[in-house]
This record gives C-alpha cells, sequence and structure tokens, in this order.
C-alpha cells in the first residue's frame, strides 16, 4: 500500500467498513440495488476519469465499451457456455482493443471535437449492435437462468453477492485510477491537459500515453457492463448503448470532481440515488420533476463548482488545515 | 437513371437544407465562443412548440410565427448566456461541455412538465400538400422549408459580412484578443451571438413543425446530426455549416436508399468520424 | 378447586379460540396488493396512463358490485376470500429494463404485493418477470406482445393476450382468406419495422410466416423509430413495388409514415400494420389520411355488435375518464379479472396456490371483452391457447373489425384506393 498517508488508510478502511456493512443493516432490496448502482457506475465514473478527468479526452461515448462488455461476455455464455467470469475479461479485452483501434485516431482531436467524436463513436457501435442478427439484434440477449453462486456470476435469492462484487470492482477502479494518477503517466497528462503543445515540445509521448488511457478506461469499463449482464440478465442496445448513459457517466465524474480519483464515486453517491428516489417518489405523477432537479443540479454545478463537490470538500479541507 | 434517384435526390436536399438551417446557428455560436451549444436541439423544440401553441391558441399559420419565433428565442439565447453560459466562460472546458447539457436536460423536462410527454401536429398549415412534377413528388411543406433556409442563411451571410455588428462578430471569431484590442465588447458580442445562433434554430423548428411531429426530445437526433454537420464543415464557418448539412442530407438519404435505411445515420457519423481524422479542421474551417 | 380449574380451562379455552380464530382471520386479508409496473413517465406516458386505467377500471369492477359477464363483476371483492378487495400498487417503469426488475422486486418485497401485472414494453416485461420469477411470484401479462416472453420455461409467468407471432399470421391468414374471397392474387411483402426488440420481432415472425403461406418477401427494411426523415425508407418500398405492405411501428413514426407514403404516393394493394397506427392519438393526427389502412388488434368498439359486453364496459370507461376505451386500455383490462379469478378459486394468496390455479383457468368467451374463445392456458408455455387478434380496418376515420369475416363489422375495402382523388 505504498504512498497512503496514514490519515487516508484511517478514513478509507472506515468508509470501506461501513459499506460491507451496509447492506447488512438495511435489507431492503430496493436500497440494495440503488447502492449497487451507485458502485457500478462509480466504477464507470472512475474509468471516465483517466481518459477525461486526468488525459484530457472528455467522452461522451463511454457507454460503447459498456455494451461491449455486456454483450461479449452474455453471446459467450450463451453460444459456447463460457463461464462469465472468463467472459469478463474477455470483453474488457474486446472493448479495449476496440477503444484502441477507434480511438486512438482522435486522441488527438482538441476537446470539443474528441467529444462529438466519441458520441458518433457510440452512435455507430449502437446502429451495428442493432442490426447485427448473430448477438440478436435489436431483440437483445436474454441470459440463461444458471443455477446460481460464484461460479455462475449469478444469484438468486439474495443481491448481497452482486454488492460485494461490484464494490471490489469499485475498488479495484479505484486503485488502478489512483496508480495512474501517482505514476509518471499521470503526471505526463497533467501536463498534457496544462497544455498539449507544450507538453508535445517537451518529448512526451503523447499518442502513446493516450492510447494506454483509452484502453484502461475501456477496460474497466466493460467490467461494467458483464456486471449489468450478470445482474439484469437482460441486454439490449435500447438499454445498454445509448448515449443518455455515456452522459450520465460524464455527469457523475462532473459533479464529484474530475480529475479526482475519489471524484465519481460522490458524484455516483449523489446523483443515482436522487435520479432513483425522485423517480419512485415523483416520478409516477408523470411530470418529468426529477429529470428537472437534475438538469438544475447539473448546470449549478458546471457554474458554481467546477471543481464539483471533491473540490467543496477540499477547498474546504485545505482551509482548515 | 434509375427511377426513384431524382425523388431521392429532391429529398435529400430538402432534409439537407433544414439541417443546414439548424447548423449555422450552432456554428455560430460554436466559432465565437468555443461552446458546442448541446442545448442546440432543444431550442429548436422550443421553436417548434412556440409555433404550434401560436397555431392552437391563436390560429397563427407557422409561417407568420417565424418572427415571433426567432425574436423569443432570441430572448432566451441571450438571458440563458447573462446568466448562465457566460459564468463558465473562464472555467475549465468540461465545465464548458456540461453547463449546456444541464441547460439541454432542464428545458427537455420542462417541456414534459409543461406540455406532456404527448406529440403535437400541426395539422392544416397554409402551404401544405405535394406538387407532382412528372416523376417527383415535392412535398410543398418541405420546399417553403428549404427556400427558407436558403433565405435564412443568405441573410446571415450578408448581416455578417456587410454590417458593422455583423463584422465584429466574425472578428471575434477569427481572433479574440486582437478583436478586444480593437475595442470590440467580446461580452456583447457572445451574448448577441448567442441570441443569435439560438433564433436560427428557432426559425427552423417553426419550419420544422409545418411537417414534423413535435414533442419534448424531439430535439435530440436533429442535435446530434447538427454537431455532425458544424465540425464536418468547420466550426464557425457558416457557408461551411452550410454546404455539410446539405451534403449530409444527400448522404443520409441516398445512402439510405442505396445501400440500408437502418444504417443511414450511422453512415452519416462514420463520415463524420473519418473528415476530423483526415482534416481536423474539417472542410472549411481553419 | 373445582371452580379455579374450569375457569382456568376456560379462560383457556377462549384464549386459544381467540388465537386460532384471530389467525385465521389473519389468513383471510381484507386487501390483496397486486403490483402494476407500467412506463407512467417519460416518452410513452400516456400509454402508460392508458394501460393503468384499464386495469384500475377492472379493478374497480371487481372490488364492486355490478351486473355485468364478468368474472367477479356481481359481487363485492372476492368472495370465496371473505369479500377481499384487490388494491394495485403502480410503480412506474420509464420505459428501461433494469427499472422494470428493481421495481418488481421494490413492489414484492416492500410492498408485500402477491401478484404481478404489467408492463407494456417487452423488454421491460422481460425483467420484471425475470425478478418475479426469481421471487417465485405469479405474473399474468396481458398487454406485452414479444413471441419470446412465452419461450422462456418460466413456471410463474402467464400471459392472456395474443403475441406478435401469431398478430403476424394472422395477418397472413387475412391475406389468404381475401385471396379467396375476392378472388384477387397477391404474390409480394414488403415488410418494414421499427428497430427495436418490438419491430424487429415482428420482422422475424413476418418473414417465417411469408415462407409458410408462400409469399415472396420482396423487401425487408428496419429503421430507427425517431428517424428525421424517412424518403429513403418509402422510396427503397416504391422500387421494390410490393402487393402488400406490412409495417410495424410506434405512434410517431406511424404518422411519419403515413406523411411519406402520402407525399411520394405509395400506395400498394394493401397497408398492414401493427400497433402505432391504433394509439388513439393515431387517427386525430392524420385523419382522413388514416383512411383504408388495416391495423392488427385485440380490441375494437364495433365489437359490441356481437357482444353487447363491451358497450356496458366502454360505458362504463366512459363515465369514469371521459374517453372511448382504446386497445392498450382494453388490454391492461384483462390481467387483474384472470388473476382475481384464480387467486379466488385458489382461495388463498400464497404463490404456489395461485399458479396452480392460473393453470386451472378456463374463462368462458362470453365472460371477455374479446373476440375470444376464453381463457386458458398452454400448461408448458402459458400463452392463452384462445387468445387471437383481429384486423380492423380505418373507414371514415374510425376502426372497423374487418376479419375474421365472419365477425366483421363491414366488409374490407380492398386494394388500396390509393392517395390522389382523396379529400
Amino acid at each position: 500500500m505504498k504512498g497512503f498517508s496514514s490519515k487516508q488508510i484511517v478514513i478509507g478502511s472506515l468508509v470501506l467498513a461501513v459499506a460491507i456493512v451496509l447492506p447488512l443493516i438495511f435489507t431492503s432490496t430496493f436500497f440494495q440495488h440503488v447502492m449497487i448502482l451507485v458502485f457500478m457506475f462509480g466504477v464507470m465514473g472512475v474509468a471516465w476519469n483517466i481518459m477525461g478527468g486526468y488525459a484530457g479526452m472528455f467522452s461522451f461515448g463511454q457507454v460503447a465499451f459498456f455494451g461491449i462488455g455486456a454483450y461479449t461476455s452474455s453471446f459467450l455464455l450463451m453460444t459456447y457456455g463460457v463461464n462469465p467470469w472468463v467472459g469478463l475479461v474477455i470483453g474488457g479485452l474486446v472493448a479495449a482493443l476496440v477503444a484502441a483501434a477507434l480511438g486512438y485516431p482522435c486522441s488527438n482531436l482538441r476537446g470539443h471535437y474528441f467529444a462529438i467524436a466519441s458520441i458518433a463513436f457510440g452512435e455507430i457501435v449502437r446502429t451495428h449492435f442493432n442490426n447485427w442478427k448473430l448477438v440478436g439484434a435489436a431483440e437483445g440477449l436474454s441470459l440463461p437462468m444458471l443455477d446460481g453462486g460464484m461460479k455462475d456470476f449469478m444469484f438468486h435469492s439474495s443481491k448481497l453477492p452482486y454488492y460485494y462484487i461490484v464494490l471490489a470492482f469499485l475498488l479495484l477502479a479505484l486503485l488502478v485510477c489512483r496508480m495512474v494518477s501517482r505514476s509518471k503517466m499521470g503526471y505526463y497528462f497533467r501536463a498534457i491537459k496544462e497544455s498539449h503543445d507544450v507538453a508535445q515540445v517537451l518529448g512526451i509521448n503523447v499518442a502513446r500515453y493516450r492510447l494506454v488511457a483509452i484502453m484502461v478506461s475501456a477496460f474497466l469499463t466493460a467490467m461494467a457492463g458483464t456486471f449489468y449482464a450478470q445482474y439484469i440478465l437482460y441486454i439490449d442496445p435500447d438499454s445498454v448503448m445509448i448515449l443518455p448513459v455515456s452522459v450520465q457517466i460524464v455527469l457523475i465524474a462532473m459533479l464529484g470532481g474530475a480529475g479526482t480519483v475519489m471524484g465519481p464515486l460522490i458524484g455516483a453517491a449523489i446523483l443515482m440515488p436522487i435520479s432513483e428516489v425522485t423517480r419512485v417518489y415523483l416520478g409516477y405523477k408523470g411530470t418529468g420533476i426529477d429529470m428537472l432537479v437534475y438538469g438544475f443540479l447539473i448546470t449549478l454545478i458546471s457554474v458554481y463548482q467546477p471543481k464539483g463537490v471533491w473540490g467543496l470538500v477540499s477547498n474546504r479541507a485545505k482551509r482548515v488545515g | 437513371m434509375p427511377e426513384q434517384l431524382l425523388q431521392q435526390i429532391v429529398n435529400g436536399l430538402m432534409i439537407g437544407f433544414m439541417y443546414s438551417l439548424i447548423a449555422i446557428g450552432l456554428t455560430l455560436i460554436w466559432g465565437v465562443m468555443n461552446i458546442v451549444n448541446f442545448a442546440h436541439g432543444d431550442f429548436l423544440m422550443v421553436g417548434m412548440f412556440a409555433s404550434f401553441w401560436l397555431y392552437t391558441l391563436y390560429g397563427l399559420d407557422p409561417l407568420f410565427s417565424i418572427p415571433i419565433c426567432a425574436v423569443l428565442l432570441f430572448v432566451i439565447g441571450v438571458l440563458l448566456y447573462r446568466f448562465v453560459v457566460s459564468k463558465v466562460m473562464s472555467g475549465p472546458i468540461l465545465a464548458q461541455l456540461v453547463v449546456t447539457f444541464g441547460i439541454s436536460i432542464f428545458i427537455a423536462n420542462l417541456a414534459v412538465y409543461l406540455w406532456t410527454p404527448d406529440f403535437r401536429l400541426i395539422d392544416k398549415p397554409l402551404l401544405s400538400g405535394t406538387w407532382h412534377l412528372g416523376d417527383v413528388q415535392l412535398s410543398i411543406p418541405k420546399a417553403v422549408a428549404s427556400l427558407g433556409s436558403i433565405v435564412t442563411s443568405a441573410a446571415v451571410f450578408l448581416f455578417l459580412k456587410k454590417t458593422k455588428t455583423g463584422k465584429a462578430i466574425l472578428a471575434t471569431e477569427m481572433d479574440r484578443e486582437a478583436a478586444l484590442l480593437m475595442g470590440i465588447n467580446t461580452e456583447r458580442i457572445n451574448s448577441l451571438s448567442f441570441g443569435l445562433g439560438a433564433a436560427l434554430v428557432g426559425i427552423a423548428g417553426a419550419f420544422l413543425s409545418t411537417y414534423y411531429y413535435i414533442y419534448p426530445q424531439v430535439g435530440g437526433l436533429f442535435g446530434t446530426i447538427a454537431f455532425s454537420i458544424v465540425a464536418l464543415g468547420g466550426f464557425g464557418s457558416i457557408s461551411g455549416a452550410f454546404i455539410a448539412g446539405i451534403l449530409v442530407g444527400l448522404v443520409q438519404t441516398l445512402g439510405g436508399f442505396f445501400f440500408d435505411p437502418a444504417y443511414k445515420y450511422a453512415i452519416v457519423f462514420m463520415i463524420y468520424l473519418i473528415t476530423v481524422w483526415i482534416r481536423p479542421q474539417g472542410l472549411l474551417g481553419w | 378447586m373445582r371452580t379455579m380449574r374450569l375457569s382456568i380451562v376456560c379462560a383457556a379455552s377462549l384464549i386459544a379460540l381467540l388465537v386460532l380464530g384471530g389467525a385465521s382471520l389473519a389468513q383471510q386479508p381484507k386487501v390483496i396488493k397486486i403490483g402494476a409496473v407500467y412506463p407512467l413517465t417519460g416518452n410513452i406516458a400516456s400509454t402508460g396512463l392508458d394501460c393503468r386505467r384499464g386495469a384500475e377500471l377492472a379493478v374497480d369492477i371487481i372490488n364492486g358490485k355490478y351486473d355485468l359477464n364478468l368474472p367477479l363483476a356481481k359481487t363485492e371483492g372476492l368472495p370465496n376470500l371473505g369479500g377481499a378487495k384487490i388494491e394495485l400498487v403502480f410503480a412506474d417503469t420509464k420505459g428501461d429494463p433494469k427499472n422494470g426488475m428493481s421495481e418488481a422486486e421494490r413492489l414484492v418485497s416492500q410492498e408485500k404485493v402477491v401478484a404481478m401485472i404489467g408492463a407494456y414494453q417487452s423488454a421491460v416485461t422481460k425483467t420484471a418477470s425475470q425478478a418475479t420469477e426469481r421471487l417465485k411470484v405469479p405474473y399474468v401479462c396481458s398487454d406485452s406482445s414479444s413471441p419470446t416472453l412465452t419461450e422462456r420455461n418460466f413456471k410463474y409467468f402467464f400471459r392472456v393476450s395474443p403475441h406478435d407471432g401469431s398478430f403476424a399470421k394472422d395477418q397472413f391468414q387475412f391475406l389468404k382468406d381475401l385471396e379467396k374471397k375476392k378472388s384477387q392474387k397477391i404474390a409480394t411483402i414488403a415488410l418494414l419495422y421499427e428497430n427495436t426488440e418490438f419491430g424487429s420481432n415482428v420482422g422475424k415472425a413476418a418473414n417465417q410466416y411469408a415462407k409458410e403461406f408462400g409469399y415472396k418477401v420482396v423487401a425487408d427494411i428496419s429503421y430507427a423509430a425517431n428517424a428525421t426523415d424517412v424518403t429513403s425508407e418509402v422510396g427503397v418500398l416504391i422500387k421494390a413495388k410490393p402487393d402488400v405492405l406490412m409495417h410495424a411501428s410506434y405512434i410517431t413514426d406511424a404518422i411519419l409514415f403515413t406523411k411519406t407514403f402520402k407525399e411520394m404516393n405509395f400506395a400498394p394493394k394493401g397497408i398492414m400494420t401493427f400497433a402505432g397506427y391504433i394509439e388513439p392519438a393515431y387517427l386525430p393526427a392524420v385523419k382522413s389520411d388514416g383512411d383504408y389502412i388495416i391495423i392488427r388488434s385485440t380490441f375494437a368498439l364495433d365489437l359490441a355488435k356481437g357482444k353487447p359486453l363491451v358497450a356496458q364496459v366502454n360505458e362504463l370507461f366512459k363515465k369514469k375518464y371521459g374517453i372511448d376505451m382504446s386497445e392498450n386500455a382494453a388490454r391492461s383490462f384483462a390481467a387483474p379479472f384472470v388473476l382475481a379469478d384464480a387467486i379466488n378459486r385458489a382461495k388463498s394468496t400464497k404463490s404456489e396456490d395461485i399458479v396452480k390455479a392460473l393453470l386451472a383457468t378456463n374463462i368462458p368467451g362470453d365472460q371477455v371483452i374479446y373476440p375470444w374463445k376464453g381463457v386458458k392456458f398452454d400448461p408448458k408455455t402459458h400463452q392463452n391457447i384462445y387468445a387471437r387478434g383481429t384486423l380492423v380496418q380505418v373507414l371514415d376515420e374510425k376502426y372497423a373489425t374487418v376479419w375474421p369475416f365472419d365477425a366483421a363489422a363491414k366488409d374490407v375495402v380492398w386494394p388500396f384506393p390509393g392517395w390522389r382523388g382523396r379529400k
């Protein structure tokens, strides 16, 4: 555990302990479901951060990797009986390769251009899957109900295993992100973000580092996709490849604090419960109030605290300490 | 000439002209302020609804509500700039990207709240029906909208090239610092451009409402396509956006007809990707 | 001493009686909760509202006393459970499959519903019913039409209404019947369908039945429902010169295509459609342009001709909501009756008992508002074997049942008279 201050270790362990104990105290499946969503989007927000918050490539097309992960593992499971855990890794690799192939030529694009290119990319992938008969096209894939248990990556009687698995994924993502941020690569990213041209003049191999960032980000996002498929047991392009999911990922990272390790987790912890709770208690009157609140919050955050909530917190901490 | 080819070209041109009109507003905002207005599609929606309500409540034909829609969207644009967007101009790029997303979600859902998600139609506009010119069926509302797009684009072009304010906008677009040094009030230009960009897409909305159905999320696909058009034409270039819009309309229609309609939007996005790989500044950008 | 023992025995017996009586009373719930998942917000909130209304009317009839030939209408509540009333607990799915799952779970574990209905969109019904299958709770669906729902070998899932496979087959059967009746030859079919689960399932089924019935498919087009323009699609159709077009769409694309067909003068011998064209908002939007289009349907108001029950139910619906019953509302109207009937016969709210009762369901045809022989579930797939659709044609801006020919209210107009020369 190199490089963690003792304060960080204590706080980290405390938070982790709470996360572990929480679903045992609050046993409502709805609560557990919301927390699972928080962690799952947390993974994707952290993954986005590696590309966007750190390396300055603001991707609005992450959902493509999410979908590729979900589809790869599900297709392999249904057609060849491949174990979902193996499918998880394969899905991540496929996503990373696609990211390298398509993302790399785009990685030199400046902020806005890259963002639009990523939207275009996401839509192309979705259209393709929507028409690809091999993977069910628009009908999607219904995963078979296996016996259940760790080896099947499927659990029927309780959500707890899902909860802990996605929590583990989140920890993995956070660790990777931290590694990136503290590594030479992360240092260079900050340089690249500050000024693309200066970094290039200094001889930093911008292209190579961007490639690595894209691939790592895609791998982690695809992991979340496989998790989703094993959790919901049904995927179709209309639910795992649509632009709103990409936007949500960006918003989570942004709200919590782009370019920070914990930021996306905070963002997810705020946005997912708001979205779910307002839907359950306000939504059913059919008036879209929950999304109104959402949009308003996002506008507010980008105007007044673009560093996100984490920015707020660390400012306060700096002032105090 | 294979049958249907002429018909498809005509239709491609017509949808292209509509795209062009939507795109020039977006490129103006983008060029002047370097902001991608993700709420552009929602401004289109507001224009469409404004036209619809004027028709339903006051019996005003969409053609006559064009000036009203333009003014309404101009005001909305300026206010949004003054009170929201201007505050992120000095912030990080991500904030600039996200703020218009927030506005987009807000506007779309405000529309849901106020007007329900049901879609609406203007059923008897003044100019409706079809002209039958030989083998080609020309939809009158679409033809009128295309004409309107050409006229509006020409007007904007002239405004930018010939008037003092217009030239100031162009100057700010080209080199912001220099414009500032020349005594141009760039903040005022910003808010003017944002308002103008919104007004242009408001006009597009009024025209579109004569033949397309109206509902809160209608801005979605039109907006996404508009981004591709602007980037294809080169951000900031009005003529670039205009030409790119027509090109995209043709590609979409002919690609859909000859290749596979299921892929027609994917083809449009593919063209965008290829263009930015080969020529990042777009066709006519700098 | 004796009195003491006597009083203790009496007290004990009294307590025992109270406890036992109380326990049996507890087993007779006064309210039976049924979960209902529908898209109450989002793009198709108006359809969700339609469905909600149909289900609510059904529950009203069950809970109240009505002189109608519907199951449990004449009694208040469920007689075999002491008059217990049904309570629908609604949840909003927003049309998202993951919400279907979480809402179904929430309704079962927190609201303690004993059964589920919904969810209109087949993708959402899939996940919601997966949740109930995992939780071993019965799910009766009467408003989702994907054939795949009853191909999963689920134990707790039942479907009352017809599915797109049988709807597609109906359309081809109609063509065969029509060829005989009007002595016309029909050879080629064009398929047009929106590209989500619904449309593509129809496309798949139609391709299969076209082959079976011996028709040639000359165009097979899938498109995005929210397209900005459909001239390419219609261009391809015109080029293919089909005798008949079969179109599976939602409401917005139904409108866009109708306008484009008229604009580009695409006029095959017949335009046969699914879903979107029978939404309540379609005819008000296109007015007379909708005339002569044929749509598959489970319900039409003119069924009242052969079945007065339909008119009676529509009267109630109109009184309560101010509008006529739509096809969606009519479909969602079925599930509560089937469940209530089963729970009543089971005399219990335990899942296993309800499932057993559902498997034994045999509601006669005169007790439903649809043109069916009744409700009876196939023991393996749990699909209602009597479910069938009809075909309606828009005539004078109204829906008229035209097939099966022996149940038709009006004679079908064929071929399609074209667009020119009409108002």
